[in-house]
């Protein structure tokens, strides 16, 4: 379970990229105040255009990030007064996740696993079980810069559940991969939402959305333009298709009650 | 957790190329081949000199003194080959082209002026650009002098005793360990530095800014890791490079004295051998120690603040000439351990490490200097520190 409340993000904004962004503001605000609650079970994408805010907020819920105002739970845990605590719950993957490439996959599973303080015979079995769900024992002792996209991947997402999360964050887990690739990633979400786990993933190819997702938040700016389920937002649905419709709100950038 | 960190980005390290070109081979590599350029070119030039026939133009009367003991001088002061001239100016002129590399002229009444007790008047001619020529001149002239001088005292029946009024010896009180310590010692500690600068640097920039640029950190940062236990995983990596890189250097060192036999001159090896030993390279070690904190305290915020490897190395290579030119300091003789030169960073650790090999070191200035450097790689690993907790440097 994620529960956001009113969270807020500002950055103070140098001299070089106030002169880049063209303005005179000191303080620019990348997500302004926004409210919601992903529940286990069941799949939440948060849709925005690119500078939206998504990433920002992706990043706060991992704590990487730490808000300037607001609330995040993750399964009841408050994430920013204890985000130690908070990040052994959280399995995080973004499409841009480099891996070591000097490292073989055993490698990185095993640093991964210590970090995460899995134990030794949960760590085997949840490996053997993630390797031959990923077909990956051909390649597990293979350098990672020798192996393919589709095999690093595989790594990547082995790395991401190495440590059983309950809560898994995807930040354009599908971008800049081609539809064989991707179909892991889609396979994957499909399965931690059948394991009950809380799944949170930003996109903004609608196809995608609309093939996963049960819950659905909109931003654009940094404010939250709908929150609900996928159900109300396709009875809602002025247009005839998603990417219209989606499209069509940003434009109007008018906040829609679901 | 530290150690778990440690373990994967030391054994990371150990994978790059590039890194463990700059940390072990070219270190290992440094002494070897300059102690052999160095013996090489300076044995080829003594052997040159040494071999060269040295041309002299003669300008004087039939069966001058000078030229007949100018000719029977032993072949052991080095060859020669003694050419007659009719005047100064053709003597002047061969000079110039090289021909001949020295032009004696001496007066018309030289062999009167030498029989009349008087002093007979000599001109040595030579180019000052051809090196060590003046050297051997003054070392036949003076010969033949003292043969003249000789011949006078037996002449006018003196003893020479009675026309010595003070006999001065100089004897020096400093140890070969001493003058080599200090007039050398620099070179030493200043190649350990240099090393453990360029030691620090590939890995600093790989395990941040290189972390940064294949995007691994965001992901690394999501783990129930705390940021100051990430920093100094990695931190311990950086140090230990410093280290291997001027451990290095020093096997090459050794490598080089001990199993390559590249240095002849025995004080030379005298002192190495008495520098080498388990103290000098614990106490070495200690001095490095602080210093390598340091140099990766400086170079880890530049490389969380730097977007890509490129970036961070344009910052750190001209930080490189600020940190190790200091250390040249040592290179000059003159300046030694005081209460002040402990206090500057970099220069103390040179100058301890010049007195150590002299073996003059005042332990109570060791332990400023000392103190001084834990200082400042504690402000270094602070402002890390306080860069690496930045979400916006170490997130792009």
């Amino acid at each position: 379970m994620i529960e956001i409340q009113n969270l807020r993000k500002e950055f103070v904004l140098s001299k070089q990229q106030r002169k880049e962004l063209n303005t005179k503001d000191s303080i620019a605000t990348a997500v302004d105040g926004i409210d919601f609650t992903c529940k286990p079970g069941r799949v939440f994408s948060l849709l925005g255009p690119n500078g939206a805010g998504k990433t920002t907020t992706l990043r706060m819920i991992s704590t990487i990030f730490k808000p300037t105002a607001g609330s995040i739970k993750i399964d009841g845990i408050d994430a920013i007064a204890n985000p130690r605590e908070a990040r052994k719950k959280i399995g995080f993957l973004t499409g841009s996740t480099g891996l070591y490439a000097r490292l073989t996959p055993n490698e990185v599973i095993k640093y991964f696993a210590d970090l995460y303080e899995v134990p030794k015979d949960k760590f085997e079995e949840r490996k053997e079980s993630l390797y031959t769900l990923l077909d990956m024992h051909d390649f597990q002792g293979k350098r990672i810069g020798k192996l393919s996209t589709g095999m690093k991947q595989k790594v990547s997402i082995c790395r991401t559940m190495i440590h059983d999360p309950e809560v898994v964050v995807f930040d354009e887990p599908t971008s800049g991969l081609d539809v064989i690739t991707a179909e892991n990633i889609i396979e994957l979400i499909r399965s931690c939402k059948n394991e009950g786990k809380t799944v949170i993933f930003s996109s903004h190819i609608m196809s995608e959305v609309d093939l996963l997702c049960d819950d659905l938040a909109i931003i654009h700016k940094g404010k939250m333009l709908f929150n609900g389920e996928m159900s109300d937002f396709k009875s809602q649905m002025q247009t005839d298709n998603l990417t219209a419709e989606f499209i069509r709100i940003v434009k109007s950038n008018t906040p829609i009650e679901s | 957790m530290i150690f778990t960190i440690f373990k994967k980005e030391l054994k990371d390290t150990l994978r790059d190329k590039r890194t463990l070109m700059m940390m072990l081979v070219i270190p290992v590599l440094i002494f070897p081949v300059i102690l052999n350029v160095f013996v090489g070119i300076s044995s080829s030039f003594q052997e040159e000199a040494a071999q060269k026939e040295l041309k002299i133009g003669f300008v004087g009367e039939d069966n001058n003194y000078f030229l007949e003991q100018l000719k029977s001088l032993p072949e052991s002061m080095g060859k020669k080959k003694i050419i007659v001239y009719k005047d100064s100016v053709s003597l002047k002129a061969d000079i110039k082209i090289d021909s001949i590399q020295i032009g004696m002229f001496t007066a018309n009444n030289f062999s009167s002026s030498l029989e009349n007790k008087k002093p007979a008047k000599l001109t040595v001619f030579y180019n000052a650009t051809d090196v060590g020529v003046k050297k051997r001149a003054e070392t036949y002239v003076k010969t033949i002098e003292d043969i003249a001088l000789q011949e006078r005292y037996i002449d006018l029946n003196l003893d020479v005793a009675q026309l010595t009024p003070i006999e001065t010896s100089y004897s020096n009180t400093a140890s070969d360990k001493e003058m080599i310590g200090k007039l050398a010692g620099g070179i030493l500690p200043y190649i350990f530095i240099a090393f453990g600068f360029l030691g620090c640097m590939y890995p600093a920039i790989d395990l941040f800014t290189g972390e940064k640029e294949r995007g691994t950190i965001e992901t690394l940062l999501t783990t129930p890791v705390a940021r100051w236990q990430i920093l100094f995983g990695k931190m311990g990596v950086v140090v230990l490079s410093g280290l291997l890189a001027a451990s290095a250097a020093l096997l090459g060192l050794f490598f080089s004295i001990e199993v390559m036999d590249i240095v002849e001159n025995e004080e030379l090896l005298n002192v190495v051998h008495g520098i080498l030993n388990f103290k000098f390279i614990l106490l070495l070690f200690l001095l490095l120690l602080p210093l390598t904190v340091f140099f990766a305290g400086i170079m880890i915020p530049i490389a969380v603040y730097a977007k890509s490897f490129k970036e961070a190395q344009s910052i750190i290579t001209p930080i490189n000439l600020l940190v190790v030119l200091p250390a040249m300091i040592g290179f000059f003789p003159g300046i030694k351990l005081t209460m002040i030169t402990a206090m500057i960073p970099v220069v103390n650790i040179v100058l301890s490490t010049k007195e150590l090999i002299a073996g003059t070191l005042d332990y109570s200035l060791l332990g400023v200097s000392f103190a001084v450097m834990i200082l400042i790689a504690v402000i270094a690993v602070f402002v890390s520190y306080k860069q690496f907790d930045k979400e916006t440097n170490v997130v792009t």
